[in-house]
C-alpha cells in the first residue's frame, strides 16, 4: 500500500465524528484481505483482528475527522452549523465543504463579525440555495459536512485536509499489510468519535481488554516561524514516540520498548510531548485495571486546518515502528 | 508513627506524576508490616490489604496519592532546557529555583532568571509563565541533548523538615503526609479485630488524570472508600472563607461527592473522641480522587477527609503535627465497626 | 400524569439530597415493579417484566435531582454563605426564595437594595461568594439552630398553570421524565424494561455511571428536558427549540452524538402517528446519555425531551401537550423495540 494513495481513498470517503460510515467501509475493504476478523461495534469502531496466542496488543487510530453538522436552515437558504470536534472558525473560514450526498458549499463568516474573535454562531454554510425551500430539498438538519480541498505532494511532504487522522489509518493499514507471522494477538482498531472526546476508544478498549496499546495519531510540531514551542518534534525527523500529551502520561515500559525497537532496527525517531490536545491513548490507559499505553505519532503542521502538512518519510518510519512493536516479544517485559 | 522520619524519607524521594517508582518502593516497604499483602500494580500504585477474616465482609478502600507535581523536559536551547509542567505547577515558585533532573544519576539544575541589574521595575512586577523559562544545567547543547533527553522528568530539589515546634514543611506533603496518616491509622488499628477488608491504596497520577485510583478501584471493587487528601490551609494573604486554619483538626468533606452517612459518621466519631474537626462543603467535584472513585463500576459510597496544608503545590508545603495525629485517630475510629453500620444501612 | 408531575415538582431533591423524591417514586413504583433497589449512588432501579423478554435489553432513564444551593458557612451575623449545586445562572437566583433542609426553613437570597448600588457596581453581577441567604436569624447561634454547613436548599415555588397549556414550576427538569416513567410503569409493557431514576445528574451525570454499569442495557432512552430559547430578540439559529411544538428528538447535543437509527426510529414514529415533534436547532447541553453511551462496550442511546424555557431556574415553563406527547411517543417506541428494530 502506498500511503499517499490510501490517503486519497480515505479522504474521498465521508467520515466526520458520529457519521463515519463511508470511511469505515473504505478502511474495512483495505483491511479485509489481511485480517482474521473484522467487526463493527456499537459506537461504530472498526475492529480488525490478527489472531495470535501471545499478549493482546491494541493499535488505535481514529478514523473520524472534524467537520460541521447542520443545526438550522435560514429563510434565505443559508445553513447554520454546530462543530464536530475542534473546528476553529478562523482556521476554517472560506473553505469549501461537501456533504455525504454530494452537495457542496463554503463555510463563511458573517460580514459584521469581528474576525479576531470569530465565533461559530457568526458563521454559516452557503450551499447556493435561493431560499429555505430549496435548501431543504438539498440537505436536512443533522446532516454533516467536511472540508473539501485537494491533497497533493510537494517535495516529500503531503498537504491535505484530514491528515488528522487519515494518515494514521493509512499507517496502520500499511503496517497490517506487511506484518507476516506474529505471536501477539493483534487488534487494529479504527476508532469513532475521537475528535468529540475520545469516545469510541473508551468502549473499544473495554471490549478488547488489551495488555498493551499504542495510539497512532498526528502530533504538533515546533518547526515553523513564530511557533510557540508547544511541541517537541519536527517534520522529517522520524516517528514521534509519545512521552505524554494532555490526556495521558505514557507507560514508561512502552516508551522504552518503542525506543529500543527504533534504535535496534534503525528507524528514525524523536520523542514527543504534545502539550495541547489529547489522543485515544487518554481513553485507553485508564480502562479496567489499566493498560500499558503509548503513542506513535506523525508530526504534522497546521493541525485541523484544510492544509495539514506532514512528511511521508515520517509516516513510513511509523509504519516500520508499528510493525516492530506488533512483532515484539512482549511477554518478558 | 514518627512523622518526622517517615516524611523526611518519603518527601525526599522523587515521584512526579507518571514516574512514582522510587516513592512506590518506599511506600510498599512501609506498608508491608501493617498488612497481609502488598504489591505494586500495573499502573504503579501500591495496594495493600488487611483482611478481617469474615465471610462476605465489605471492602473499605483508603486512598492517598503518592505522586507530586513536577516537570518534564521538552527541548534544548544553547545548552539550557525547556520544560513543561506535570500537574498544576505554580509558576511563581520557579525563578532561580533548584530542581533535580531525574537522569541516572540525577543532576541538579537551576531555573534561569535575569538579574535585577538589567531589568526595569516594570519587568520585575510581571510574573513569568513556564513557557518563557529555561533550566540551567551547566552543560553544552550537545551534552544537554545527550545526557538529559526530551521526556526526562524533574522535581523540586528539597525534602521535608520541621518548621518551628509544630509544623512540617517540604515538597510533596500533598499527598505523602496523608499516606503517612494512613500508615498511622493502620498502626492504631493493629491487633484489633476489624469487620471490613481494609485496602490501602498509594495511588499514582492523581495530579494529572487520577489514573492510579481509577484502575486500582476497578480491580478492588470496594463497597466504601475514603479519599484522604489535602485542602487549603490558611495563610495571611488568603481569604478566610476559602481556607482552613492549621492545628484545628482534619476537614470532613460534605456535598454530592461525599456520601451523607459517611460524612455524618466522621463527624460523630470526631465528637465521640473529642477530636477537633472542620467541615468543607463542596457543591460538586471535590478536587480529589474521591470524584472518580465514587463512580467506579456500580458506584461506591465515598468519603473525603482532608488535611489542611498551606502553600499547596509549592516546595514549601506546610502541615501541622497535631492535624496529622488527629486525622489518623479519626480515620482509625472511622474504620472500627464500619462494616456493621454499612450492613445496617443495606 | 399532570397531577403526578405537579406532585413531583413540589418535592425538593437537590443533587445529593434526593431522598424525598426517591421515597415518593419508590412508593408509586413498588406496586408495579418486579424488582426495585437503591444503589450506592442513590439511583432507584426498577425492573418490570413485559409481554416478552426483549431481544435488546432496554433501559429508560430520567434523573430525580434538581439544581439548587448548599450552605457553606454561617456568618457571625446569622446569615448563610452558599454555593450553587449544578449549573445556575446567578442572575436568576438573586432575590429568590429557597427552602432549606428537612425542616423546610424558608430563606431568601439577599443582596443590598438598588438605591445603595453605585453606577459601577450595577454593571456587574455579584459573584456567588458575595451573595448570601437570609433566614431571619439574628446571629450565628440562632442560625445554627435551624441549619448547618452542608444543608441543601431548593428553590421555592409551587407548580401552577400558565396561560394556555403551559406549566410554570421548578424542577420540570427532570421530574417530567420521572412522571413519564411512572405512568408507563402502571401499564402493561410490550417487553421487559428497566427504569433507572438516577441521582446527581446535575453535578455531572454521576448516577448514570453506576446505573448503566449494573443494568448493562443495549438500548437506552433518556427522558429529559432541554433548553428552549424562543424569545424575541434571539436569532433563529440560537432558539434551539420551543414549547408547544412537540417533544424534542435529538440527533446530537454538547455531550453525545445519539444513535442515528434510534433517532430516525423516533422521528418516523412521530410522523407515522402524527405526533408533533421538533429537533434541537443548536448544539448545547448534555444529559445522562453521554455517560450511558460510553459504559463498558458501548450502549445505543437516544434522547426524548420536553422543550422548557428558563431551565435551571425557579420558574421554568413547559407545555403540557408536549409532556403528554412525550409519553405517547415513548410508549410507541417501546412497542417498536418489542417488534424488533
Amino acid at each position: 500500500m502506498e500511503i499517499f494513495e490510501v490517503l486519497q481513498t480515505l479522504n474521498a470517503a465521508h467520515g466526520p465524528s458520529g457519521d463515519e460510515g463511508d470511511v469505515r467501509e473504505a478502511i474495512a475493504a483495505l483491511a479485509r484481505p489481511w485480517a482474521d476478523e473484522v467487526r463493527t461495534d456499537t459506537m461504530g469502531n472498526l475492529i480488525v483482528r490478527r489472531k495470535g496466542s501471545g499478549p493482546r496488543v491494541l493499535f488505535a487510530a481514529h478514523m473520524d475527522s472534524i467537520g460541521f453538522i447542520v443545526t438550522h436552515i435560514e429563510k434565505e437558504g443559508f445553513l447554520r452549523v454546530g462543530r464536530l470536534g475542534g473546528i476553529a472558525p478562523k482556521e476554517a473560514a472560506y473553505t469549501p465543504v461537501c456533504f455525504k450526498n454530494g452537495v457542496r458549499g463554503v463555510f463563511v463568516p458573517e460580514e459584521k463579525a469581528d474576525f479576531a474573535k470569530l465565533k461559530l454562531d457568526e458563521c454559516y454554510l452557503d450551499i447556493g440555495a435561493v431560499d429555505e425551500e430549496e435548501a431543504r430539498s438539498m440537505v436536512r438538519v443533522g446532516d454533516t459536512a467536511v472540508y473539501q480541498s485537494p491533497a497533493f505532494q510537494n517535495n516529500g511532504k503531503v498537504i491535505s485536509p484530514y491528515l488528522d487522522n487519515r494518515i494514521s489509518c493509512a499507517v496502520l493499514l500499511a503496517a497490517l499489510e506487511g506484518l507476516g507471522e506474529c505471536r501477539n494477538d493483534l487488534y487494529f482498531v479504527f476508532t469513532a468519535q475521537e475528535e468529540v472526546g475520545l469516545r469510541g476508544a473508551r468502549t473499544a478498549a473495554w471490549a478488547v481488554d488489551p495488555d498493551w496499546a499504542v495510539a497512532v495519531d498526528v502530533t504538533d510540531v515546533d518547526d515553523t516561524p513564530g511557533s510557540e514551542k508547544s511541541g517537541t518534534v519536527r517534520l522529517g525527523k522520524g516517528a514521534a514516540i509519545k512521552v505524554m500529551d494532555s490526556s495521558v502520561i505514557c507507560h514508561p515500559q512502552v516508551v522504552w520498548k518503542l525506543e529500543e525497537l527504533a534504535q535496534s532496527q534503525d528507524i528514525p525517531f524523536q520523542k514527543d510531548i504534545m502539550r495541547g490536545g489529547g489522543t485515544d491513548a487518554g481513553a485507553i490507559h485508564t480502562t479496567r485495571l489499566g493498560v500499558r499505553t503509548g503513542g506513535v505519532s506523525i508530526p504534522c503542521r497546521y493541525v485541523h486546518t484544510p492544509v495539514e502538512t506532514a512528511d511521508l518519510s515520517d509516516a513510513e518510519a511509523c509504519v516500520r515502528l508499528v510493525r516492530a512493536f506488533a512483532r515484539a516479544g512482549l511477554e518478558e517485559l | 508513627m514518627n512523622y518526622d522520619k517517615v516524611l523526611a524519607r518519603l518527601c525526599a524521594l522523587p515521584g512526579p506524576s507518571g514516574f512514582e517508582g522510587p516513592v512506590a518502593e518506599a511506600a510498599e516497604e512501609l506498608l508491608r508490616p501493617l498488612v497481609d499483602q502488598v504489591s505494586v500494580d500495573r499502573m504503579g500504585s501500591v495496594v495493600g490489604v488487611r483482611r478481617c477474616g469474615r465471610d462476605n465482609a465489605k471492602k473499605l478502600l483508603l486512598d492517598a496519592h503518592l505522586d507530586e507535581i513536577g516537570f518534564v523536559i521538552t527541548g534544548h536551547e544553547e545548552g539550557f532546557l525547556r520544560f513543561a509542567p506535570l500537574g498544576g505547577v505554580d509558576p511563581r515558585m520557579l525563578p532561580d529555583r533548584e530542581l533535580t533532573l531525574l537522569t541516572d544519576p540525577p543532576r541538579m539544575g537551576v531555573v534561569a532568571c535575569l538579574p535585577p541589574h538589567i531589568q526595569t521595575r516594570e519587568d520585575m512586577d510581571k510574573s513569568q509563565s513556564i513557557k518563557e523559562l529555561y533550566i540551567d544545567v551547566g552543560l553544552s547543547q550537545e551534552e544537554a541533548e545527550r545526557l538529559i533527553p526530551v521526556g526526562t522528568p524533574a522535581v523540586y530539589r528539597t525534602g521535608c523538615a520541621p518548621l518551628g515546634e509544630e509544623l512540617l514543611c517540604g515538597k510533596a506533603l500533598d499527598d505523602r503526609a496523608c499516606f503517612a496518616v494512613l500508615l498511622d491509622a493502620l498502626e492504631r488499628l493493629s491487633g484489633e479485630e476489624l469487620d471490613v477488608d481494609l485496602y490501602i491504596l498509594g495511588s499514582t497520577q492523581e495530579e494529572t488524570h487520577s489514573t492510579g485510583a481509577i484502575t486500582a478501584a476497578y480491580g478492588i471493587v470496594p463497597d466504601l472508600c475514603a479519599a484522604v487528601d489535602v485542602t487549603h490551609g490558611d495563610s495571611p494573604d488568603a481569604s478566610k472563607d476559602k481556607t482552613f486554619p492549621l492545628g484545628k483538626g482534619p476537614v470532613i468533606g460534605v456535598g454530592p461527592n461525599c456520601t451523607r452517612w459517611l460524612s455524618t459518621r466522621l463527624e460523630h466519631k470526631a465528637k465521640e473522641l473529642d477530636l477537633p474537626c472542620q467541615v468543607e462543603v463542596m457543591a460538586g467535584h471535590s478536587g480529589t480522587n474521591g470524584w472518580p472513585l465514587q463512580v467506579s463500576r456500580e458506584g461506591v459510597a465515598t468519603a473525603v477527609l482532608s488535611l489542611p496544608l498551606r502553600y499547596m503545590h509549592t516546595p514549601i508545603e506546610t502541615v501541622h503535627r497535631r492535624d496529622l495525629e488527629d486525622t489518623a485517630a479519626l480515620l482509625a475510629a472511622f474504620v472500627r465497626g464500619i462494616g456493621k453500620e454499612a450492613e445496617d444501612r443495606a | 400524569m399532570l397531577d403526578l408531575l405537579n406532585q413531583l415538582c413540589a418535592l425538593d431533591g437537590v443533587s445529593g439530597d434526593e431522598d424525598r423524591v426517591r421515597a415518593f417514586i419508590r412508593k408509586k413504583a413498588r406496586p408495579w415493579a418486579h424488582s426495585i433497589r437503591t444503589d450506592a449512588l442513590g439511583n432507584l432501579i426498577v425492573f418490570k417484566r413485559g409481554g416478552k423478554p426483549a431481544e435488546n435489553k432496554v433501559m429508560l432513564c430520567a434523573h430525580m435531582d434538581e439544581v439548587g444551593v448548599i450552605v457553606t458557612k454561617i456568618t457571625d451575623e446569622g446569615v448563610l454563605k452558599f454555593d450553587f449545586v449544578g449549573g445556575v445562572d446567578r442572575r436568576v437566583a438573586m432575590g429568590k426564595s429557597v427552602v432549606l433542609g428537612d425542616n423546610r426553613v424558608p430563606g431568601i437570597i439577599g443582596l443590598k437594595a438598588i438605591h445603595l448600588v453605585s453606577r459601577e457596581e450595577e454593571k456587574q453581577v455579584p459573584k456567588t461568594d458575595s451573595l448570601y441567604i437570609d433566614i431571619g436569624a439574628g446571629n450565628r447561634e440562632a442560625a445554627q439552630a435551624l441549619v448547618q454547613p452542608g444543608t441543601y436548599g431548593a428553590f421555592a415555588g409551587a407548580p401552577e398553570a400558565l396561560g394556555s397549556n403551559l406549566l410554570k414550576a421548578k424542577a420540570i427538569d427532570d421530574r417530567v421524565g420521572c412522571a413519564v416513567m411512572l405512568e408507563l410503569l402502571k401499564e402493561d409493557l410490550p417487553l421487559d424494561v428497566t427504569f433507572a431514576f438516577t441521582a446527581q445528574e446535575e453535578v455531572g451525570t454521576r448516577g448514570a455511571f453506576g446505573a448503566a454499569f449494573s443494568v448493562t442495557p443495549e438500548i437506552a432512552l433518556v427522558l429529559e428536558t432541554t433548553t428552549a430559547a424562543d424569545l424575541p430578540g434571539v436569532e433563529g439559529h440560537r432558539r434551539v427549540c420551543a414549547p408547544g411544538k412537540g417533544p424534542v428528538i435529538s440527533y446530537m447535543d454538547g455531550a453525545a452524538i445519539y444513535d442515528r437509527s434510534l433517532f430516525e426510529t423516533l422521528r418516523d414514529l412521530a410522523e407515522e402517528y402524527q405526533i408533533p415533534w421538533q429537533t434541537k436547532e443548536y448544539i448545547s447541553g448534555g444529559n445522562d446519555a453521554r455517560t450511558i453511551q460510553r459504559t463498558r462496550a458501548g450502549v445505543r442511546v437516544a434522547a426524548l425531551s420536553a422543550a422548557v424555557r428558563y431551565l435551571h431556574a425557579p420558574a421554568s415553563v413547559g407545555s403540557t401537550t408536549d409532556f403528554q406527547d412525550m409519553l405517547r411517543l415513548t410508549r410507541l417506541f417501546l412497542e417498536r423495540v418489542a417488534e424488533g428494530l
